[in-house]
C-alpha cells in the first residue's frame, strides 16, 4: 500500500461556525493505481489532493504514506517526503515564467541535492522522451497551453516520483491536446506510477482504473 | 544554484524594469551619499595622522579669562618656545613656528634684471626641530643645517618650480621679502599633503625672525601672538595631565601677574576639530559637524533601505505563483529566503556600482561646497573597499531579509491560487511604519535645512549696523613711505567719479582681527572693568560706511587721538543712559592716548553675527591704518576697481595689489555655516528624491494590484477625483503621523543649534509649516501622477483582464 487516509476531517471555521471542507474521509491507495477524483466545484476535490500531497494540513484523522505517520511530522519532513515520492501537475500549469523549459524541469533535481553533471543526464532524457528538446530554451509564455502542461507534467515526473497528483491538468486545455495528456498518463501507470487526478470530464475519468466521487467533502462512491 | 538565483534575479530586473530602476536608483543615491560621507570624514580625520609618535605631541596655546567666560588662542608670547626647552629638559621635542601674514616675495635681489614678484600667504619662520617632529619630507638639503643660520629659507617642491621652472634650480637662490629682507634658498621640501594643517609653502629659519617686524617682541613675555606657535613632544612617562599642570606654574613663574595668562596643551590630533585654537589652514571641521554629516549619511542609507523593503515586500505579491511552485517543487523555506536574500545583494551590488560612479563623479562639487582637495587617492583603496563591500552586506541584511522572511513564509496553495494581495502579504502595518520612519527623517532634514538656510541667509542680509555693498577693501603697505602717500592715493581714487568715498582705517567696521583694550574713563583712577574693541580710522570711515550718531558728530580729522568716538554699548556699560551726557567727557588709553568723546556712534556689528555687540571705542592714528575702504557707485565696479588697481599699482609699484569686497569678507566670516547650509541642501534634496521613488514605486505597485478594485469603483460611479483621493488618503495621514514626530525632535535641536547665534532667525512656525506643506505637497504629486493614470483606464479594459 501506497499510502492511507483515515477519518479525516478539515475544516474552516467562520465566525463561530464550523464549514467541513473534508468530512470523515477514508482512502486506501495501492501502489500502481490510477485514480480518478470527481465532484461537483466546491465539493472537496482540490483540498483532497492537497491534503494527501501534503501541501495543507487536516485538522483530524490519520495519514500513512509508505508506513510512515504524515499526520505527526513536521513540516520539514513532510516537505523532504513529498519532495522524494510525489509530483504535482496543475491546471494552470504553474510553470516560473522566468525560467526556461530546461530550467523549469530541473528546478526540482535543484532542491533535491542532485549533481550538476547528472541533472543535465535527466533533463536531457526527459526533453527527449516528451519530444521537446527544440523547445529548451524558451520561456512559458512562448507555449501553446498543452506544449506548457507537457512541461508540467515533465517537470513532475523529473524526481522519478511513485505517486503523481494532477488536480485538473486537462481543465484548461482543448480536447485533442486533453486527450494527448491522459494518454501520456495511462502510458506512465503502465510503467508504474500511481497517479490520483481531479478532473471534471466523465471521458477523461474513464482513463482511470477507480474513481472517487466526492459531494460536500464526503466520499460518496468509491470504486468504478 | 546560485547560478540558478543570479539567473532568476537578473530575468526579474530585466522584466520589471521599472522596480529594478527605483530600487537600483534609490539605494544607490544612498550607497552614494553615505560613501561620499564616509570618505569626507575619513579625510577629516586624517588631518597630521601621519606625524610619527602624532599622539604625543601637543600645540602649547593660550587661555584667556573673558567676561563671558574663557577664550584660547593657538599662540603664545615668543619667548615661550626657548624657556619651554630650558624648563622641561624631558621633552623629547620643542619646536616653535610663526605665521606671518601675506608677504611680497620677489626672486633674486634688487639688481636682477628678470626680478619677479609674488605675493604669498603661506609663509612661516621654523626652528629646524619642527621638522624632527613632523614628517614633512625634503628634496634637497637638510633641516638642521638649511634653517640654523638667520637668513635662510626652505621652500616647497611647488613654489620652486613656480618661482625658478624647476626645483632643482632652487637651492642657492636668494629671494627677498617686502622689499628689505634677503634669504638664501638651503633647502626644498616636497608639497605638503592635502591632509594637513600646516599648508607650508616657504619656510625661513627662526632666527632670521630678529630682522622682521616682531624682533621687539622676542623677549616680550606680554603679548600672546595668535600665529606664533610653540609644539612639543611628551615624553611616553609624561602623561598631558602632569605636563598641564606644570604649564600652570611654568606660566606664573615667567609672565608678569598683571599678564598672567596661562598656556595650555592641545593635543594635534584636536587642532583640526578645535574652532576655539583655529589652526594654520584657517579652517576646522567641529565633531558636532561629523556626527551631523555621519547622521546624514546613516539617514539616507535608511531611507534608499525602507524604500527597498517597501517595494519588495510590496512587489513579493508578483512573485507568489513563483514561491508557491517553487515549495512544491520542494524548495525549503531556507532556500527561498536565501534565494530572495542573494536576488537583493545583487540588486545591491548594482546599486553599489552606481554609487562608485555618482560619488565620484560628485566630488568636484563636494571639494567645492566644503573647500576640500578629496579624492578617491586621499582614501586607501583597501579601506573604501572594505567600506563597500561592508556597506553592500549591511544594506543586503537590512533590506532583504525582511521580505525574504515575509515570501518564504507564503502558503504554497494560496500563494498558487494567485489569492495574494498586499494585505495577505502581510507587513502592511510594517509597511506603513517604514513610511513613517521615512518621512520623518525627511521632515527632519527638511527643517534642519530651513532652518540652517535661513540663518545663513539671516547673516548675508541682516543690517549690521553699517553699509557693506559696494564697498571694496583694498590693503595699503604699511612701511614708513608708503604712509607718506597715502593722501596722495586718496586724491587720486577720488578723481575718478565712480567713487564716492575713500576712507583709511586699521581695519574693517566688522573684522576677525580685533583689538581690545579697557582705559580710564572721565579722569577715573581706576581703568574700567571690561575692555572695549579699539577701531582705528579716519572721520570719513563713517561716511563711507554710512554708520549713523545718536549724538553728536565723528572726531576732526587728525593724524592721532584728537577725539573719541564711542558707541551705545560702551555708554551702557559705563552707566550712562543719555548719550548727549557723555560728550566732553575725557577717554584716557594707557596713560597716553588721552582725548575726549566727540559723539556716539549707533550700536554696529563689529564681529560677526554670533557674538553680541560689545562696546566700541573708535579714534584717529594714521601710522596704524593699514586698509583703504572705497565706495564705488552701483553698476560701475568693473570700470572702477580696474582703475584702483592701476592708481594702487602706479602709488606703491613695490607692492602687490589685492582687494576684496566686504560683504565677501564678512560671509567669509559664517564659512562653517554656508557648508553646513550647502551639505543640508544637498542631503535634504536626495532625501527628499530617494522617498518619493518609493513612494511612487510604492503607489505604482498599490496602483497594478487595485486596478480591478478601481475599475469595479468606476463602473459604480467613481469619480477620478474620488480614485486619487482614495490613493492619497492613507498617505496623508502619514506623512502627518511622520511629522507629529519630526517636529519636536526637530525643534529641539535646531534650537539649540540657534543658540550658538546671538544674532538669529526666530524658530518660527511657518519653517515648520513650509515642511509639512511642502512634503505634502511633493507626496501628492509623485502619488497623484500615478493614481491619475491608474484612475483614467477604461474600466472595461481592467475587468476583462479578469
Ligand atoms: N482556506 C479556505 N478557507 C475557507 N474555505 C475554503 C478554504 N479552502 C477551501 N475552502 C472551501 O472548501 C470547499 C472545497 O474547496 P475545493 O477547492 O477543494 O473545491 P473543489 O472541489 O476543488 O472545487 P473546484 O471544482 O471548483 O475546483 C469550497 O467550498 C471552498 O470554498
Ligand atoms: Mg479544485
Amino acid at each position: 500500500m501506497l499510502l492511507e487516509l483515515k477519518n479525516i476531517f478539515k475544516w474552516v471555521t467562520v465566525g463561530g461556525t464550523r464549514t467541513f471542507i473534508l468530512k470523515d474521509v477514508n482512502l486506501k491507495v495501492n501502489e500502481g493505481d490510477f485514480i480518478s477524483v470527481m465532484g461537483p466545484s466546491g465539493s472537496g476535490k482540490s483540498s483532497l489532493l492537497n491534503v494527501i500531497g501534503m501541501l495543507d494540513d487536516f485538522d483530524e484523522g490519520e495519514y500513512h504514506f509508505l508506513h510512515e505517520s504524515v499526520h505527526k511530522m513536521k513540516e520539514k519532513q513532510r516537505s523532504a517526503l513529498y519532495k522524494q515520492y510525489i509530483g504535482f501537475v496543475f491546471q494552470a500549469y504553474h510553470l516560473i515564467d522566468e525560467l526556461t523549459v530546461y530550467e523549469n524541469i530541473e528546478t526540482p533535481l535543484i532542491y533535491q541535492d542532485i549533481k550538476s553533471s547528472e541533472r543535465k543526464a535527466m533533463v536531457a532524457d526527459m526533453l527527449d522522451r516528451f519530444q521537446i528538446v527544440g523547445k529548451k530554451d524558451l520561456f512559458p509564455t512562448q507555449l501553446s497551453g498543452g506544449q506548457q502542461q507537457l512541461v508540467g507534467i515533465a517537470r513532475a515526473l523529473i524526481g522519478k516520483p511513485r505517486l503523481i497528483l494532477a488536480d485538473e491538468p486537462t481543465g484548461n486545455l482543448n480536447s485533442k491536446q486533453g486527450e494527448e495528456i491522459m494518454e501520456l498518463f495511462k502510458q506512465l501507470n503502465k510503467e508504474g506510477v500511481t497517479i490520483i487526478q481531479v478532473t471534471h470530464s466523465e471521458k477523461n475519468a474513464e482513463y482511470g482504473s477507480r474513481i472517487i466521487h466526492l459531494l460536500d467533502g464526503r466520499v460518496e462512491k468509491d470504486g468504478l | 544554484m546560485i547560478r540558478n538565483y543570479i539567473k532568476v534575479a537578473l530575468r526579474n530586473l530585466r522584466r520589471n524594469k521599472m522596480y529594478a530602476a527605483l530600487n537600483v536608483a534609490g539605494l544607490g543615491i544612498g550607497i552614494a551619499c553615505g560613501l561620499l560621507i564616509f570618505m569626507i570624514i575619513k579625510y577629516e580625520t586624517s588631518f597630521d595622522n601621519f606625524h610619527r609618535n602624532s599622539k604625543q605631541i601637543y600645540r602649547i596655546g593660550t587661555s584667556f579669562k573673558g567676561e563671558s567666560g574663557m577664550w584660547y588662542s593657538a599662540g603664545v608670547c615668543f619667548p615661550a618656545a626657548e624657556a619651554l626647552r630650558m624648563d622641561f629638559p624631558q621633552l623629547e621635542k620643542v619646536a616653535g613656528i610663526f605665521k606671518r601674514g601675506q608677504t611680497i616675495v620677489s626672486t633674486g635681489d634688487a639688481a636682477d634684471a628678470q626680478r619677479k614678484k609674488f605675493n604669498e600667504t603661506n609663509v612661516y619662520f621654523a626652528e629646524p626641530s619642527f621638522f624632527e617632529m613632523f614628517n614633512f619630507n625634503w628634496l634637497a638639503g637638510k633641516p638642521q643645517t638649511a634653517l640654523a643660520e638667520p637668513g635662510s629659507i626652505a621652500i616647497t617642491r611647488e613654489i620652486a618650480e613656480k618661482y625658478f621652472g624647476n626645483w632643482k634650480f632652487a637651492m642657492g637662490q636668494t629671494l627677498t621679502f617686502n622689499n628689505k629682507d634677503i634669504y638664501k634658498i638651503n633647502g626644498v621640501i616636497e608639497d605638503v599633503p592635502v591632509n594637513t594643517d600646516f599648508p607650508l609653502e616657504l619656510v625661513a629659519s627662526y632666527a632670521s625672525l630678529k630682522n622682521t617686524g616682531v624682533s621687539g617682541n622676542l623677549n616680550d613675555w606680554v603679548s600672546t601672538y595668535g600665529s606664533a606657535s610653540v609644539f612639543v613632544r611628551l615624553p611616553e612617562s609624561m602623561t598631558p595631565e602632569k605636563f598641564s599642570k606644570d604649564l600652570v606654574s611654568f606660566s606664573k613663574r615667567h609672565k608678569p601677574a598683571e599678564y598672567l595668562n596661562i598656556l595650555v596643551a592641545q593635543p594635534l590630533a584636536d587642532i583640526h576639530f578645535n574652532s576655539d585654537f583655529g589652526n594654520f589652514n584657517n579652517r576646522t571641521f567641529s565633531k558636532s559637524l561629523i556626527t551631523a554629516i555621519t547622521l546624514i549619511g546613516i539617514f539616507l542609507i535608511v531611507i534608499a533601505c525602507v524604500n527597498f523593503i517597501n517595494l519588495s515586500t510590496a512587489q513579493a505579491v508578483n512573485r507568489s505563483k513563483e514561491v508557491g511552485v517553487r515549495k512544491v517543487m520542494g524548495s525549503s523555506r531556507k532556500q527561498l529566503a536565501f534565494q530572495f536574500i542573494s536576488e537583493t545583494a545583487i540588486i545591491t551590488v548594482f546599486a553599489a556600482l552606481l554609487a562608485v560612479i555618482l560619488a565620484i563623479n560628485s566630488l568636484p562639487l563636494i571639494n567645492i561646497l566644503l573647500e576640500i582637495k578629496l579624492s578617491i587617492a586621499s582614501i586607501p583603496l583597501s579601506l573604501l573597499l572594505t567600506f563597500l563591500v561592508g556597506l553592500i552586506i549591511l544594506v543586503t541584511l537590512f533590506s532583504g531579509v525582511y521580505p525574504a522572511l515575509i515570501v518564504s513564509r507564503f502558503n504554497p496553495i494560496t500563494a498558487l491560487k494567485n489569492t495574494m494581495n498586499a494585505k495577505a502579504v502581510g507587513g502592511l502595518s510594517l509597511r506603513r511604519t517604514l513610511v513613517i520612519l521615512q518621512f520623518a527623517i525627511a521632515h527632519l532634514l527638511i527643517i534642519a535645512t530651513l532652518v540652517v538656510v535661513g540663518q545663513t541667509d539671516y547673516f548675508h542680509t541682516a543690517s549690521m549696523g553699517f553699509t557693506k555693498a559696494a564697498i571694496l577693501n583694498v590693503p595699503v603697505p604699511d612701511d614708513s613711505i608708503s604712509r607718506t602717500k597715502l593722501q596722495f592715493l586718496r586724491n587720486e581714487f577720488l578723481k575718478n567719479p565712480d567713487i564716492q568715498g575713500v576712507a583709511f582705517s586699521y581695519n574693517s567696521p566688522a573684522d576677525n582681527d580685533t583689538w581690545n583694550s579697557d582705559f580710564r574713563f572721565d579722569h577715573a583712577t581706576k581703568s574700567t572693568n571690561f575692555s572695549a574693541t579699539l577701531k582705528w580710522a579716519e572721520p570719513d570711515f563713517f561716511k563711507v560706511y554710512n554708520m549713523e550718531f545718536v549724538a553728536a558728530r565723528p572726531y576732526a580729522a587728525s593724524d592721532t587721538v584728537a577725539g573719541y568716538v564711542v558707541n551705545e554699548t560702551l555708554l551702557k556699560k559705563l552707566g550712562i543712559r543719555d548719550p548727549n551726557l557723555a560728550i566732553g567727557k575725557e577717554i584716557n588709553l594707557w596713560g597716553e592716548r588721552k582725548a575726549n568723546i566727540t559723539g556716539v556712534v549707533k550700536d554696529f556689528n563689529s564681529t560677526s553675527l554670533r557674538e553680541p555687540i560689545g562696546p566700541v571705542l573708535m579714534g584717529a592714528w594714521k601710522d596704524l591704518y593699514q586698509l583703504a575702504s572705497v565706495h564705488i557707485s552701483p553698476g560701475k565696479t568693473k570700470e572702477a576697481m580696474d582703475f584702483i588697481e592701476n592708481t594702487w599699482n602706479k602709488t606703491f609699484p613695490d607692492y602687490v595689489y589685492r582687494y576684496e569686497f566686504l560683504d565677501k569678507k564678512i560671509d567669509g566670516f559664517y564659512r562653517q555655516e554656508n557648508q553646513l547650509s550647502s551639505l543640508y541642501k544637498l542631503f535634504a534634496g536626495i532625501a527628499i528624491f530617494i522617498s518619493c521613488l518609493g513612494l511612487y514605486g510604492l503607489v505604482s505597485f498599490m496602483a497594478v494590484q487595485r486596478v480591478k478594485e478601481v475599475g469595479i469603483r468606476k463602473v459604480l460611479g467613481a469619480s477620478v477625483g474620488n480614485i486619487i483621493y482614495l490613493f492619497c488618503r492613507e498617505l496623508t495621514i502619514l506623512i502627518l503621523v511622520a511629522f507629529a514626530i519630526a517636529a519636536p525632535v526637530a525643534w529641539y535641536f535646531m534650537h539649540n543649534w540657534l543658540q550658538d547665534f546671538s544674532y538669529r532667525i526666530p524658530l518660527s512656525a511657518s519653517i515648520f509649516l513650509v515642511s509639512i506643506a511642502g512634503s505634502l505637497a511633493i507626496a501628492w504629486i509623485t502619488v497623484g501622477y500615478r493614481s491619475i493614470k491608474a484612475a483614467i483606464i477604461n474600466p472595461v479594459k481592467s475587468l476583462r483582464t479578469e
